[in-house]
């Protein structure tokens, strides 16, 4: 199982001091926290994607290449990379290069974006992200599946013989991962192709995540990729902690009550009671953790927001400082005792090389 | 079959509640049907929590949940500052916006002069219109006079038996009647779902579905 955090980039005032980072700052410290997370040994840094303020990462593999130059084993990843907006042709590009700079540790996160108007800015209709979603994706699997495309679409500008380069890493694309909170669409999208399910849970209730991702489990075993259990599954998590539970509700609630999502609405205690969100001991986040499983069945991946809500990068730091040295290892532990015989690891490039150099795929025709 | 009275009244005793529950009994003269009452009052604060985290609270999520499944709705709003007040207004934003879609619905309004009593037909009507309910043609309007005048049981009468008529047990083995383009939108960050738990869970479209209804030809 990997461990890592995701970060949504934005730029908030810290509501104790009213202190509003620059961009320039935001930015460092998103680098500073990647390298963090590689120091503690944590799997996976991902990043999101915005075009708009208050948020930085416009231009996630930019970054996500600097992150490699400066790290050996993190997986480098995105949370998520819109498909409903980019270019498919770019991000295959884009993600291709990104694997060759960093030898194979990157995957991605397809998500279509929740601001309305990206949509337009970027010459779409968000009325399309669904049917956005599934041509540009069936597109971008081709570009890295086949060398050679001829394609043409109801969105994008036709292709004749065009061949996207670099080409993948050893012949093997980036793992793909689906996001969706909401939508069973792309539960489906997923299972079909096989490809790995993120629910970023964070916001929601343990009953909503239980029905997406039994949905996504199902359909996959529909589609002939495995049994349910051996879906490859994602989840988020949000946590705060200090040694001493109070002192962690003392210290985060000023950022809880004002945080851009749910600020101004729930109590901390309500929201907490309701979704993973966990402010406490580092005990309390490894059992409220280990309770995904419960619900979700054995998982792959699993990512905590950190950094978000205006918090000093010096809080957050020591955040990841506790994540990596006190919990992740107790999940390993844990998680890895309670998992039965036959749910897959999660996807490494050299661990999807060897099973393609196994199994030759047959590629589809073009 | 299950009818349900939606009062957004807030005192106690509420006139509103009073005519909700009158088109319930006006309506059970025709239909057999088991009847309850959702007072939106109960679920103020849950409905402006959801606002604020996008998924309801389970009172809320039960409520909405006994709104989309009942198989006739009666929906009853004092009127305030000329239109339903933002209380009623507010439950029907949260509710799936496929809830109604074909369900068969009184309209009910309440306020202190008759001068307000076309505000079922500017105001109530059109909400349910693009909620794509079926409004029944008689909407009942009560101000303080008409609780002490005759009229008013003679037109809550009409209204619940038209009502009625229109309960009749619905073919359910239909797919439900929602414009395509809609249902495929992403969800608004408040248009919300109806439920966090819905018992018969999604409906999937088969993926070769999608990708061949987006061919090029």
């Amino acid at each position: 199982m990997q461990f890592g955090i995701f970060t949504v980039g934005d730029v908030t005032p810290d509501p104790t001091t009213g202190r509003v980072p620059s961009e320039h700052e935001r930015i460092k410290a998103m680098l500073a926290i990647a390298l963090k997370a590689e120091e503690v040994g944590l799997d996976v840094f991902a990043t999101g994607e915005h075009h708009n303020p208050p948020f930085v990462p416009s231009s996630p593999t930019t970054m996500l290449g600097y992150i490699a130059a400066r790290t050996e084993n993190l997986i480098l990843s995105t949370s998520t990379t819109l498909i409903t907006t980019n270019d498919p042709v770019k991000i295959a590009e884009d993600f291709a290069m990104l694997q060759h700079l960093a030898d194979g540790r990157v995957d991605l996160m397809m998500g279509r974006g929740n601001t309305g108007p990206v949509y337009p800015w970027f010459g779409k209709d968000i009325r399309d992200g669904i049917d956005l979603a599934i041509e540009n994706y069936a597109l971008l699997r081709r570009l890295w599946d086949e060398d050679t495309v001829t394609w043409k679409g109801k969105f994008r500008t036709p292709l004749q013989s065009f061949t996207s380069t670099p080409r993948p890493l050893d012949g093997v694309a980036p793992f793909v991962w689906h996001g969706s909170i909401r939508s069973p669409e792309i539960a489906e999208q997923a299972a079909y192709y096989g490809d790995g399910f993120f629910h970023n849970n964070i916001f929601w209730p343990a009953s909503h995540t239980r029905q997406m991702v039994n949905l996504y489990r199902q359909r996959y075993a529909h589609y002939g990729h495995g049994t349910p259990e051996q879906a490859v599954v994602g989840l988020g998590g949000h946590v705060f902690m200090r040694r001493n539970s109070q002192d962690a509700v003392r210290e985060f609630r000023p950022y809880f009550d004002n945080a851009p999502v749910y600020g101004h609405g729930p109590s901390l205690e309500e929201f907490a009671s309701q979704t993973p969100l966990t402010v406490g001991s580092p005990q309390q986040v490894i059992e409220r953790t280990l309770s995904f499983r419960d619900y979700v069945g054995d998982y792959q991946r699993q990512l905590f927001l950190m950094d978000h809500a205006g918090l000093p990068l010096k809080t957050v730091l020591e955040q990841i400082d506790m994540l990596g040295e006190e919990v992740v290892p107790v999940l390993r532990k844990e998680f890895a005792s309670l998992r039965p015989a036959g749910v897959p690891d999660a996807p490494t490039h050299s661990a999807r090389v060897a099973a393609a150099r196994e199994t030759p795929k047959e590629k589809t025709q073009a | 079959m299950k009818l349900i009275a939606v009062s957004a009244g807030l005192g106690s005793p509420s006139s509103t509640r009073l005519l909700a529950d009158r088109l319930t009994a006006a309506t059970l003269m025709h239909v057999d049907a088991e009847p309850e009452v959702i007072e939106l009052r109960d679920l103020a604060t849950e409905i402006a929590r959801h606002f604020t985290t996008g998924f309801p609270p389970a009172r809320l999520a039960a409520a909405l949940d006994a709104v989309a499944a009942a198989d006739g709705l009666i929906a009853v709003t004092p009127v305030f500052a000329a239109s339903y007040s933002g209380l009623f207004k507010s439950f029907f934003d949260v509710l799936d916006k496929d809830a109604l879609t074909g369900k068969p619905v009184l309209l009910g309004a309440t306020g202190g002069t008759a001068r307000h009593s076309l505000a079922t037909e500017h105001a109530l009507r059109p909400l349910f219109t693009y909620l794509r309910a079926l409004a029944v043609p008689t909407a009942v309007y009560a101000a303080s006079e008409d609780w002490g005048e005759e009229g008013l049981d003679r037109r809550i009468a009409r209204a619940g038996a038209e009502l009625a008529r229109f309960m009749a047990p619905a073919d359910r083995a239909g797919a439900p009647d929602t414009d395509t383009a809609a249902a495929i939108a992403p969800r608004s960050l408040t248009g919300a779902i109806t439920s966090v738990d819905p018992a018969d869970g999604f409906e999937v479209v088969p993926f070769a579905q999608r990708l061949e209804a987006l061919r090029v030809r």
